[in-house]
């Protein structure tokens, strides 16, 4: 294997998969990154098993030369030192060497490494694309999808599917949800028509990769593709790719979870109710999940108060749009209400309860996509 | 040892149901190897898991060439996990890893395979995450455990496994191909009866150390029969000083149990078992100085002071606790 690089292109490319190595790993071979020189272009590997990403450098784009002198082969190199070598090397271009003993010789300007190499057969063969599995979304849709619903994935590991967010296509919608079972969150977009024969129904995907994919990814109009396959599922965006193993099992039905009636509805802007119960948690202790209670009044206004004996209490009055139904009083999480107030992504909500002891739903006004569920907290 | 025909040629029972096994497509859930060391446990292992994930196999033969095949011999296949003790056990944590890594789907194919060497050296607690999910296994895994000493697992844990019970090795096999590699009689015998791992007898044969603590063990026994009043000096000038580790200790300690199994021997007039063939003379003289139920009572004190250092009693004192009572 040889080639000769731009140093920049390199670098850049390294440093987007030096993100899914790990040093604690219990296979070996994962501690090194694989590069891989085909016809195309050079390509980057890394992955510590659960995510793995790969970044591609093109021969040539838009007519600027990246790559040149191409001789097919493959290497995998200790990404312990390979970074820090790349990003000292004193030249614009650097050329990389693999010989059949798998000796690896980095030339740029006058200075010249010599590093062992490990055999690109050892490393995970990762899974095909199957481009039929596969549809396409704006990036940044996408990193909202993330942000809206990964918050609310499990962290304990007692019901290890719970820490996945569930990802299913339904009659032509793409539905993203999450749940620890003390609240949900879900997110629900159309999928266009191009892309509406897609197999696969419902998958988990792990929240701590997808937290992972959101750093990676930039904001943009740009597409990015996904695509699933048998055990893990594929982000594509132009010249990176991020693999994620899946979570096994069944995630549990959430339909049900979901009230249809409500009992009383109230209306009010976000920010105003989200600074109130902000406020209001600051005397909420955390050993007892921070709770803050809310009570409809008269006029629509809402209470918001919170009492812990040995600190003191807090009440506030937030004027709501409206209120309509039964009168109120229930008690939850400020945290959880703060998580998803922030989720709702609109300035106005509309949160629908049926009773103290059912869980409530909170929506953005006039739109059905986001949803988010929390369960109230039982106080005496 | 690397195919099934080499297996089946020292354990030709355990080969056999596990051909049968995976001809017929019914591989257990759990196995648990038991065997001293070198009866091939984790060669026994290492071969059914290559069974398992290899694409090109000749009847039940791995093909050992395919790319799945050589990344489970170098320990790099993604979807076998080998978990070995970390210093003196196996930690929660390390389960705990396991455990994860099971919730998770295969990164390759939806076969797994977890590897427990050492399985006895799982703490409590260890044990207890473990059962957890040997209980409850996903579709398609299949966990070994490894032990050469089944009784010290949980016995919820063996109830689970399928126990594979490996045949010892003939110690006068071992002995006849060291004494092919060219070691002295007395030597093969002695090593042969410590190991059944060939390489390492090689090694230990080919060691100054060894020889050297061979004649420290004999020398001990003499210093206890002629000059008991010296033993204390002659543990701290001369065995301390020798055998630094732990393990050394261990491996003096096993010099000394087989010295006084011969005396043992030579009371029954079972002249054939003996060990150490090139110090009958003082053997023979031993066994005028200690009687049986002497010889009984040491042997016990030995394995007692094995039993210690094991659980890091400092060696010095086992050491000194021993002689006591072998001076008595």
């Amino acid at each position: 294997m040889k080639f000769v690089i731009q140093r920049d292109e390199l670098m850049n490319s390294v440093q987007h998969v030096m993100k899914a190595v790990s040093s604690r790993t219990t296979i070996p071979i994962l501690t090194g990154i694989k590069v891989e020189a085909g016809e195309e272009g050079i390509k980057l590997t890394g992955s510590d098993s659960d995510i793995s990403i790969e970044s591609f450098i093109p021969k040539e784009e838009d007519g600027i030369v990246y790559v040149e002198q191409i001789e097919q082969g493959s290497v995998v190199l200790q990404a312990k030192y390979f970074p820090d070598i790349v990003r000292k090397l004193p030249e614009k271009t650097v050329e990389i060497e693999a010989d059949n003993h798998l000796k690896v010789t980095i030339r740029s300007g006058g200075s010249e490494f010599h590093l062992n190499g490990q055999d690109a057969q050892e490393y995970p063969q990762l899974p095909q694309l199957h481009t039929e599995d596969s549809f396409e979304l704006p990036t940044d849709l996408l990193k909202n999808l993330i942000k809206q619903t990964v918050f609310a994935v499990s962290t304990v590991e007692t019901r290890p599917i719970l820490t996945g967010v569930n990802m299913k296509v339904e009659e032509g919608h793409l539905n993203f949800i999450a749940t620890d079972s003390h609240r949900l969150a879900s997110r629900r977009i159309p999928l266009e028509e191009a892309n509406s024969q897609v197999k696969f129904s419902s998958v988990v995907i792990p929240g701590k990769s997808l937290i992972e994919l959101n750093k990676i990814l930039e904001g943009s109009e740009d597409s990015i593709q996904i695509s699933v396959t048998e055990n893990q599922v594929l982000f594509r965006t132009k010249h990176l790719y991020f693999l994620s193993r899946l979570l096994d099992g069944n995630y549990p039905e959430t339909s049900r979870l979901i009230p249809e009636q409500s009992k009383t509805v109230v209306h009010s802007a976000t920010k105003e109710l989200l600074q109130s119960i902000d406020r209001a948690s600051l005397l909420a202790k955390e050993s007892k999940n921070n709770v803050v209670r809310l009570m409809t009044k008269e006029n629509n206004q809402v209470e918001i108060s919170s009492n812990s004996p040995e600190v003191g209490n807090v009440t506030e009055e937030v004027a709501a749009q409206s209120i309509d139904g039964e009168e109120l009083k229930i008690s939850f999480s400020a945290k959880y209400m703060m998580d998803a107030l922030k989720a709702v992504d609109n300035e106005q909500v509309r949160i629908e309860f049926t009773g103290a002891m059912r869980p409530f739903i909170i929506r953005p006004i006039d739109d059905d996509q986001i949803l988010q569920l929390i369960l109230p907290v039982r106080t005496y | 040892m690397k195919t099934w025909s080499d297996i089946a040629s020292i354990q030709p029972l355990a080969a056999r149901m596990l051909t049968n096994s995976l001809a017929k497509q019914r591989v257990s859930h759990a196995y648990l190897f038991q065997g001293n060391r070198g009866t091939g446990k984790k060669a026994i292992s290492m071969v059914l898991a290559k069974s398992i994930f290899c694409r090109h196999k000749n009847g039940q033969e791995p093909c050992h060439q395919c790319k799945d095949c050589q990344r489970i011999e170098s320990g790099n296949h993604p979807d076998v996990h080998w978990i070995i003790p970390d210093g003196q056990s196996i930690k929660k944590e390390q389960i705990l890893h396991l455990q994860k890594e099971f919730t998770y789907t295969g990164l390759e194919s939806n076969q797994k395979v977890y590897i427990i060497e050492d399985a006895e050296k799982m703490t409590a607690n260890a044990s207890n995450r473990l059962l957890k999910f040997l209980e409850e296994p996903s579709k398609q895994t299949t966990a070994m455990l490894l032990t050469s000493n089944s009784q010290a697992i949980l016995q919820t844990i063996r109830s689970r496994c399928q126990i594979m019970a490996l045949k010892p090795l003939n110690p006068a096999n071992l002995q006849k191909q060291l004494q092919e590699e060219g070691l002295s009689s007395s030597n093969a015998r002695l090593i042969s009866a410590l190991t059944n791992n060939v390489t390492e007898a090689l090694e230990i044969g080919h060691d100054d150390w060894f020889a050297n603590a061979r004649k420290i063990v004999v020398q001990l026994t003499e210093v206890l029969q002629s000059k008991p009043e010296e033993a204390m000096l002659f543990i701290h000038n001369q065995w301390m000083p020798h055998f630094k580790e732990r393990q050394q200790m261990q491996r003096g300690l096993d010099l000394l149990l087989l010295w006084f199994k011969d005396i043992v021997y030579s009371f029954v007039d079972n002249e054939d078992a003996v060990i150490f063939i090139n110090e009958k003379d003082k053997l023979s003289q031993a066994s005028l100085h200690w009687s049986k139920q002497e010889t009984t009572d040491a042997l016990q004190r030995i394995l007692e002071a094995k039993r210690k250092l094991e659980q890091n009693v400092h060696p010095a004192l086992a050491m000194e606790q021993l002689t006591l009572h072998l001076k008595r």
